[in-house]
């Protein structure tokens, strides 16, 4: 049974409200305070000198001649920095090395005696500006012997190809498998096999803010203060503890406004290492920013996965079981603390989603290549949402069915079995046939194919393209039965406070970069306390203050975890402060109220305590209260009863046969995300993942040779959307089903980056289909279109 | 031969003078010496448009411009705008609109969006879609963005705002 909870009224509130972002004003002045921004006294300025070949052994680095340019400061090489740190194995803080099967080497900051891919870091100068560290670098001279480069699965699966990390001795980074349901019995009553190889390629996060770091050492105080453009205050200091053999309580992780992110802030980079290092040894802060060159470079790249799949099916459409071979391409250094090859098991892992399939078995293998760094991108399990869309397009196809058709038949509904995932993960509440419904109606699918039909005749190819994702963010739960809803991430701690001046301080272990958490948390606090929203200031960004996160923004968290913190710690609070009230207005606590900042009995607004006066009474009066009394609350959340966000989406494209240019002509969403905190958040957060996803499919691919350039190292290259790739969107939300009595907020960060791939992609093929053109590969550039339709060769 | 020029040049309406490198980007001198840090960099090399300010009433990207040319010009960053703690009606139509997320990129659309409304406040959404396409943003998918500029020409045309 589900318990379902009556949606709160919206306006009388401020949770469903589209409140205006307080952010907003700093923002639009000029007022932010990004990484850049921050200047320290004495500050000093660096600049890596980075690998211009993919593979070789590095034989030199001479910094003489950069050593002797007036305004250097230092200059360390490899061996200065392995001299000064302990080798990182990327994951070893939190475990994730010993995932079975995983490679995990032993590497530096820089790079010591090997460089293994464009963009591999191998100096560091340090100088009085970034000008004449940047000078400096030109000046050095390096000598490499160059090694045959791996680029490609086959390359990295070569054993007479050289290992990249000779400590592993091979370009296996890891292999898994996997076997869940019965699948020989399922493929046994298939009527059909089908086969397809499906291919996403490298793309990036690319926030507008690339990356930067200010390392400053305190000898006096032996204290190491990092300044970083993050999502994970606290992870960085937990990772960068054991490299630089400095005590976790002596490493504190500042950090203000952050200009995206996108999953590629989460961890430690090898260049905070060495910035660390550096700074320890002069006993100055030392400041890195990065440039747009670097960071397309050498900031990480995310995806790159391929499946050789065959799936049984009946003749109507059914999708019994898959077997699946998935490789994903890691690049080289492993991503600390998720080294990405532990997302090719998230491929098979994740393929079911809303399926009701009866088995899936995959083998899994990643590989080590002379590419940047994989790292987590907005949805890093997307690939697995890809290649089920994808391949339900392609059983329509083969089979002659229209895919909304093999939608209906092939997703679980609400209530009927199998109420459970393969894995065992309750399919409690979800509403992906309703949105599918929805989503047909409002783009008008009959209409849509006599539109198409009519085109074509004219010589104009319009396609339709529909996909739908669940994501478990955070997914049903049972609060008497498990108490992990925060999953490997842990329960959500949210500090509450009244301060003297009657204000409400609200501490988030969350650090925004964009989500707009000084709003929506303050919106939930509102509600629960009776304060105004103009009297809630939400802190964020300084390890000596928040509670201990690992990750802190990021996984479509926020929504569910530190909303349900800030509502339960809010409630928890006003306990407190109508407990001190009663006692102070003589009246029981069931008679009080607050409201706009003021207790009062119920009934009589013109008469009660100002939260500034309890305050002053409990700091100065203590005697007048009850004893040990402080109006703060700590309070740690694990989840409530959750539920699955998810979303259906569909889009229009017209594909110009003659330049391969795609016009995306409709963009239709219907989500399911719970109750939304502020609509207008929710709907930014979905606009700007479609636009990602979008872009990922029409422009973005982060290419390299196949001798091992990088070939998309500017914006001129390494294409983003603009305004006018992208139309408007139509967003739409399902009567959601509410699990928690209290906490229906549900993640919405990730899910228009995981499933508008796949909408785009099915709608070209839906495009071109009668012209023999079949899509197997994510990305749809101009040039691979008209490929596709022959017009040129690959 | 010394690398060093005096310039002058008025910025947010505050004259300012000074040696600089000759090699010295309006970007770098407006964040460095007059410590406005409000004007990003997003990528140094003229495609992201964070950097975008007006110089003499033209939209120009102050990464591609080399402070030496803006001798003797007039320069608004993003903190000329506001009047005290009044916002200028493009950064209150943006604020209204819940036009940017992280807001890396905002300060540049602000300033494309203030030349473009001064030259055509009644610009549609076409133009301002066109108009903006030299900047990137990389959170909001655009609309917002687009309905902000077109907030604020209708505040221009309707209730009589100053751009």
């Amino acid at each position: 049974m589900t318990d379902t909870v009556e949606e709160p009224a919206i306006g009388a509130r401020s949770v469903g409200a589209r409140v205006k972002r307080a952010e907003d004003p700093r923002i639009l002045t000029g007022r932010g305070r990004y990484i850049d921004d921050v200047t320290l006294p004495g500050m000093l300025h660096a600049a890596f000198m980075r690998s211009v070949v993919p593979h070789g052994r590095l034989l030199a680095v001479d910094t003489s001649e950069a050593l002797a340019l007036p305004g250097v400061v230092a200059i360390y090489t490899g061996a200065d920095i392995a001299a000064r740190t302990t080798a990182c194995h990327a994951g070893s803080v939190v475990g994730m090395n010993m995932m079975p099967g995983l490679a995990s080497p032993a590497f530096h900051g820089l790079a010591t005696d090997r460089v293994r891919f464009v963009g591999d870091p191998i100096a560091l100068v340090v100088a009085e500006s970034r000008s004449i560290a940047e000078d400096a670098i030109e000046l050095i001279v390096e000598d490499y012997e160059p090694l045959d480069p791996i680029v490609s699965y086959e390359d990295a699966l070569d054993p007479a190809k050289p290992a990249i990390f000779e400590d592993i001795g091979d370009n296996i980074a890891m292999r898994g498998e996997m076997v869940i349901g019965d699948i020989d019995a399922a493929f046994a009553k298939a009527d059909r096999v089908i086969r397809a190889s499906v291919h996403v390629h490298r793309h990036s996060p690319v926030p507008m803010e690339g990356r930067g770091t200010i390392a400053s050492w305190d000898a006096d105080a032996d204290q190491l203060t990092i300044h970083s453009s993050t999502q994970s205050p606290h992870m960085i200091r937990m990772l960068i503890s054991p490299q630089i053999d400095v005590p976790m309580e002596k490493i504190r992780v500042i950090s203000g406004d952050v200009g995206g992110a996108f999953g590629l802030k989460t961890g430690l980079f090898r260049e905070d290492v060495a910035l660390a290092a550096a700074s320890i040894d002069l006993g100055r802060p030392v400041k890195w920013i990065e440039d747009r060159i670097e960071h397309l470079s050498s900031a990480g790249q995310a995806r790159e996965e391929m499946a050789d799949m065959e799936v049984a099916v009946t003749n109507d459409g059914l999708l019994l079981a898959v077997r699946m071979d998935v490789k994903l391409n890691s690049g080289a250094y492993p991503c600390d603390p998720f080294p990405g090859a532990m997302y090719a098991g998230s491929v098979s892992g994740s393929f079911q989603g809303p399926l009701k399939i009866e088995a899936i078995a995959a083998t899994t293998t990643a590989v080590f290549s002379n590419k940047a760094t994989y790292v987590a991108y907005r949805g890093p399990w997307a690939t697995a949402d890809f290649m089920r869309e994808r391949l339900l397009d392609i059983v329509a196809r083969e089979l002659d069915l229209e895919p909304i058709d093999v939608r209906r038949r092939n997703y679980a509904v609400r209530d009927e079995p199998p109420l459970t995932m393969l894995t065992g993960q309750s399919l409690d509440g979800i509403t992906i046939h309703e949105q599918l419904e929805q989503a047909a109606e409002i783009i008008d699918w009959p209409a849509f194919r006599r539109r198409q039909a009519t085109a074509r005749s004219e010589g104009r190819y319009l396609g339709l393209g529909i996909a739908a994702y669940l994501e478990s963010a955070p997914g049903p739960r049972n609060p008497e039965t498990d108490d992990q809803a925060g999953g490997i991430m842990g329960p959500e701690h949210t500090i509450v406070s009244v301060l003297r001046d009657g204000s409400i301080d609200i501490v988030t272990q969350q650090h925004p970069h964009g989500q707009g958490h000084e709003t929506t948390l303050a919106q939930v606090a509102s509600d629960e306390l009776g304060v105004p929203f103009e009297r809630i200031h939400v802190r964020y960004g300084d390890t000596d203050i928040t509670p201990v996160a690992l990750v802190a923004t990021g996984g479509s968290r926020a929504a569910t975890m530190a909303n349900g913190a800030v509502l339960h710690g809010a409630r928890e609070l006003r306990g407190k402060i109508v407990s001190v009230a009663s006692d102070l207005l003589e009246a029981s606590v069931d008679d009080l109220e607050i409201v706009d900042g003021t207790v009062s009995v119920r009934g009589t607004p013109g008469i009660g305590l100002p939260l500034d006066e309890i305050a002053r009474i409990v700091e100065e009066e203590p005697e007048r209260v009850a004893e040990g009394t402080e109006l703060v609350v700590n309070r740690a959340f694990h989840g409530g009863r959750g539920g699955w966000s998810g979303g259906t989406h569909c889009c229009v494209v017209e594909v110009d046969v003659e330049t391969g240019l795609v016009s995306v002509e409709r963009y239709v969403v219907v989500e399911d995300c719970g109750v939304p905190v502020n609509p207008a958040i929710v709907e930014g957060q979905i606009r700007g993942g479609v636009t990602q996803g979008i872009g990922a499919v029409l422009l973005e691919h982060a290419a390299y040779g196949e001798d091992g350039e990088l070939l998309s190292s500017t914006f001129m290259d390494y294409l983003l959307p603009t305004t006018t790739l992208v139309p408007n969107f139509e967003i739409h939300h399902v009567q959601s089903i509410l699990r928690d009595p209290d906490v229906n907020f549900r993640g919405v960060g990730e899910g228009g980056m995981i499933v508008a791939p796949a909408t785009v992609t099915n709608a070209i093929e839906d495009a071109l289909a009668t012209l023999g053109v079949r899509v197997r590969d994510q990305h749809l550039s101009p040039a691979k279109i008209l490929e596709l339709l022959g017009t040129v060769t690959g | 031969m010394s690398t060093e020029r005096s310039i002058g040049l008025t910025v947010n309406g505050t004259p300012w003078s000074g040696e600089v490198d000759v090699r010295t980007t309006l970007a770098d001198l407006l964040r460095g010496e007059l410590a406005l840090t409000g004007t990003h960099l997003g990528c140094e090399h003229g495609v992201c448009g964070a950097c975008t300010v007006l110089v003499e009433g033209a939209a120009a990207r102050s990464c591609l411009m080399l402070a030496v040319q803006a001798d003797g010009g007039e320069v608004v960053t993003v903190e000329g705008l506001a009047d005290g703690e009044v916002l200028h009606p493009v950064q209150q139509a943006f604020w209204e609109s819940f036009a940017f997320q992280c807001g890396f990129c905002t300060p540049g659309f602000v300033m494309s969006a203030v030349a473009l409304l001064r030259e055509n406040p009644d610009a549609d959404e076409a133009e301002v879609r066109e108009t903006l396409s030299g900047n990137v943003c990389r959170c909001s998918g655009y609309q917002t963005i687009v309905e902000g500029v077109l907030l604020a020409g209708r505040k221009v045309r309707d209730e009589g705002a100053v751009l």
